[in-house]
């Protein structure tokens, strides 16, 4: 508490993070959305073939592109919260490195093929061990912070934020199997098993809960109001802790495992309703009638239209753990669609939302350009929902005809034009991403002087 | 409630665990014991090699390796048991399908067809998607076929038996020369097909649909003129058939029928019958009959009652 005024440069190498990345990862989704739909424009570049692009793409927007983002403004609301500085911005400036130098392995390790082959898993085990240390460096940052606060009472953001970090650093640990090094995985069905426990809390218990500790923290500030309710919150907290872990096995619903495994994860994925709901009408009931201040605030918009899709995805995510829905959704693109609205339209939204709120913040100056992040918005919204759409008719056409009887083959050329308007889609996100990133850059690192529009 | 540090770090890490052991541990004490099943067989040392090119490769984002009660393409008449798996480490279910199940591709084709697919997909399934894994080089593509045709395991190793058998017999055939090689494939063919002649009539929107199916399906291998020069060609053996040596060889729409529906094991013609209803697979022998082979039976006599359809 010596410095009286605070750099954030933590947050600031966050949000940096988070916006160079996003380039990144979505440029590797629509690599992999143009191969295909020309499968041989790509031909014989080994690194860039779509089994290898694939999992670049979505290692890297989890842990690239959103995590960072989400972290960005939690290292922001942490010391404002807790009235108190963090706990060592050094600390937190490391965190930042290894963590972009752990990013650059994964690029590089997949491209040339060292992968574990298990979805969300796939990182090699040195990766693994550094992902690890990252989330306990920023753990501990965290919980230093909290120790030395001058705020008794904690905030739900923080809740939100300590159980994330903490519990993502033990399921990342379980599912990637790192007692075991070579393979990073153990055998036949109970390998099904743990990876998809795992699998499923990257959602559940890092993207869900540091999007609502973001939502929690934005949403009240902009619309200058109380929250709505605390007893709301600590029941959307601790339903979320105690049903999303334990729902994985929904998407083994039609694999040979244990019944009485897969009747637990279908009741409570439809249980699901209650963690989501207290959220949202918590935090919605907190907006009512203010919807003007937060139109008025680029981070709060990004935000509150997060949260609209986080209804969306997760309505969408309880009717597809029905066995009935799941006969026609299981194995095709309305999981894509799913996966999108989730990572894309909630978690995605939330983050960049995060950014353009803190930003001014931690640098004390405006934003570059209001009129960037608006078009920005825009383009990501209209990207979201229409991954969305095509995505859904392309699976509807793939799993109806599938239930049918057609082959995967004859179903190529139906599903073709919406391969082709999904590419189209994912260029319009890198452009997004790329002005986003001119628009943070400009921001952080203006020049003393300099005329700011 | 008062949430202190300690309520929110503890209080969920003990709830992380008491799922852990419900949702993990009980799950892996039910499972770990699960017995093979009766198609289970160790993989051997290329299988295993194949496998890890399999890995590195992200085969397994397009295809799963996980037959369900629903499905009915490659590989539906084996529904998946946890004893399929017992030694699968990593396991390979897969989320999507982009491409086929895989579980029992082994056998399905001989190795020869999975060398020019994997060299490039379209030259033996001209609209496909999956990328070209030229660039693996040929060992490499020879290893991962291995694997490939190891799926199934048990099963899949009947299924290669019945290719190696017929193969030799093609060649026999093929090296036998034209003459030989067609009394061979039309001896194959049951007497009752040899004698049915295409039962519709030659018609030009038949042969134009005709037409789009063959180049969908079979232009990779018969190649454009339906000499048996598609790309495919150079990686098959006994290549693609040239459809111009059937001429004035008895061959009736009743062969050509059996053929593509049926496939001709031991060779890389693949069956036809999952992919193509009837009237389709009439229409393409047809416009083979009539472009390539220059001789169409279509609506000849033996004829029966009047067909039901007329253009
Ligand atoms: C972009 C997704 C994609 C990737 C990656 C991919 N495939 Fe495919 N695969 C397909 C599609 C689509 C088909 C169906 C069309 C065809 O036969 O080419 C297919 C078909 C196949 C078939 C033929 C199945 C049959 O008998 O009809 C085999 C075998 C196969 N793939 C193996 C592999 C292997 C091995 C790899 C990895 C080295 C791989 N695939 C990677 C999409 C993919
Ligand atoms: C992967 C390559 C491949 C594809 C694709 C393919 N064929 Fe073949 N076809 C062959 C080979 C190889 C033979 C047998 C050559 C031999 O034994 O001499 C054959 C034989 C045939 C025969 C046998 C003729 C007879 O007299 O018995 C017919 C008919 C035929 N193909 C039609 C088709 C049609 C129609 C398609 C598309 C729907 C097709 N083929 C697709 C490779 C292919
Ligand atoms: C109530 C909440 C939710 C439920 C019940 C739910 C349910 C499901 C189910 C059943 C599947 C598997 C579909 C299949 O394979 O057939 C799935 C997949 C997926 N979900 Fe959700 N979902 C929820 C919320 C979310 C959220 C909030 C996100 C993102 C932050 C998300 C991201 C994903 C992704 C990425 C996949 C694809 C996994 C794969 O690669 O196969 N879901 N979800």
């Amino acid at each position: 508490m010596s410095n009286p005024s605070p750099t954030y440069q933590t947050a600031k190498g966050f949000c940096l993070t988070s916006a160079f990345w996003m380039i990144v990862g979505t440029l590797m989704g629509l690599i992999g959305a143009t191969e295909l739909v020309a499968p041989d424009l790509t031909k014989n570049i080994g690194w860039l073939v779509f089994g290898r692009v694939r999992p670049i793409h979505i290692n890297i927007v989890l842990f690239g592109f959103v995590t960072p983002g989400l972290l960005a403004a939690a290292f922001y609301y942490f010391p404002r919260l807790l009235k108190t500085e963090l706990y060592s911005e050094r600390l937190g400036v490391v965190t930042v490195v290894a963590w972009n130098i752990a990013l650059v392995a994964v690029v590089l390790t997949l491209m040339l093929g060292y992968t574990q082959g298990r979805e969300y898993a796939e990182l090699i085990w040195p990766i693994d061990v550094a992902v690890i240390v990252v989330f306990l460096m920023v753990f501990f940052n965290f919980i230093m912070t909290v120790k030395q606060r001058t705020e008794p009472v904690l905030y739900v953001s923080v809740w939100y934020a300590l159980a994330a970090v903490i519990l993502t650093a033990c399921t990342y640990a379980l599912g990637n199997i790192v007692w075991r090094p070579s393979s990073g995985a153990l055998v036949g069905i109970p390998d099904a098993i743990i990876l998809w426990f795992y699998g499923h809390n990257v959602f559940g218990l890092l993207l869900t809960p540091l999007s609502a500790g973001v939502t929690y923290y934005v949403i009240p500030r902009s619309v200058r109001a109380p929250l709505y309710s605390h007893t709301l919150s600590l029941l959307g907290f601790w339903s979320l802790i105690v049903v999303y872990t334990h729902i994985g096995t929904h998407h083994l619903l039609q694999v040979p495992v244990p019944t009485w495994l897969k009747v637990i994860a279908i009741v409570d994925s439809v249980a699901m309703v209650i963690p989501v709901m207290a959220f949202l009408i918590n935090i919605w009931y907190t907006a009512k009638g203010r919807l003007g201040e937060i139109h008025a605030d680029i981070g709060a918009k990004f935000v509150f239209t997060g949260t609209i899709m986080y209804f969306f995805v997760s309505i969408q995510g309880s009717m597809m753990s029905l066995p009935d829905v799941q006969r026609v959704t299981h194995f095709n693109n309305w999981v894509v669609a799913h996966a999108h609205i989730g990572v894309l339209g909630f978690a995605g939204m939330i983050a960049l939302g995060g950014l353009y709120y803190i930003l001014p913040k931690v640098t004390g100056r405006p934003l570059y350009s209001r009129l960037l992040a608006d078009i920005q918005y825009w383009l990501v919204l209209i990207v979201s929902i229409g991954f969305t759409v095509v995505l859904t008719i392309a699976g509807l056409i793939q799993g109806n005809g599938w239930l049918n009887g057609e082959t995967v083959y004859r179903i190529l050329p139906q599903i073709h034009p919406y391969y082709v308007t999904r590419a189209s889609l994912g260029l319009i996100l890198v452009i997004g991403a790329a002005l986003g990133f001119y628009n943070i850059v400009r921001t952080l690192f203006v020049r003393s002087g300099e005329a700011v529009t | 409630m008062k949430m202190t540090p300690k309520a929110v770090v503890i209080g969920s890490l003990l709830v992380l665990a008491a799922v852990v052991f419900v949702a993990v541990i009980l799950p892996y004490a039910d499972t770990n014991q699960t017995v093979p099943s009766e198609i289970f067989r160790s993989r051997v040392s290329e299988e295993a090699a194949g496998r890890l090119i399999y890995i590195q490769n992200g085969c397994v984002y397009c295809h799963s390796q996980s037959i369900r009660k629903v499905d009915w393409g490659l590989g539906a008449d084996r529904i998946a048991q946890a004893g399929d798996y017992v030694e699968d480490h990593p396991i390979l279910l897969g989320s999507a399908r982009t491409g086929p199940d895989l579980s029992q591709a082994g056998g399905e084709h001989p190795d020869d067809w999975h060398i020019a697919h994997f060299i490039n997909p379209r030259y033996t399934r001209p609209v496909s998607i999956m990328p070209a894994f030229e660039f693996l080089g040929m060992d490499r593509v020879a290893t991962l076929t291995s694997y490939v045709q190891s799926l199934g395991l048990k099963a899949a190793d009947r299924r290669m038996e019945r290719q190696r058998f017929w193969k030799q017999e093609a060649i026999k055939a093929y090296e036998a020369g034209p003459e030989a090689n067609v009394r061979w494939l039309n001896e194959n063919v049951p007497q009752g097909w040899r004698d049915v002649p295409n039962p519709y009539p030659t018609t030009e929107a038949g042969l134009a649909r005709g037409h789009v199916i063959y180049q969908n399906f079979c232009l990779g291998c018969h190649g454009p003129v339906g000499d048996g020069m598609g790309p495919a060609q150079p990686w098959i053996y006994p290549p693609p058939l040239n459809f111009t040596i059937l001429k004035g060889r008895e061959v009736s729409g009743g062969v050509l029928y059996y053929q593509i529906m049926n496939g001709i094991t031991g060779t890389a013609m693949p069956y036809f019958k999952r992919e193509l209803e009837s009237q389709k697979i009439w229409e393409v022998g047809d416009y083979v009959a009539v472009y390539f082979i220059n001789q169409s039976d279509a609506n000849s006599e033996p004829r029966g009652i009047d067909a039901a359809w007329e253009p």
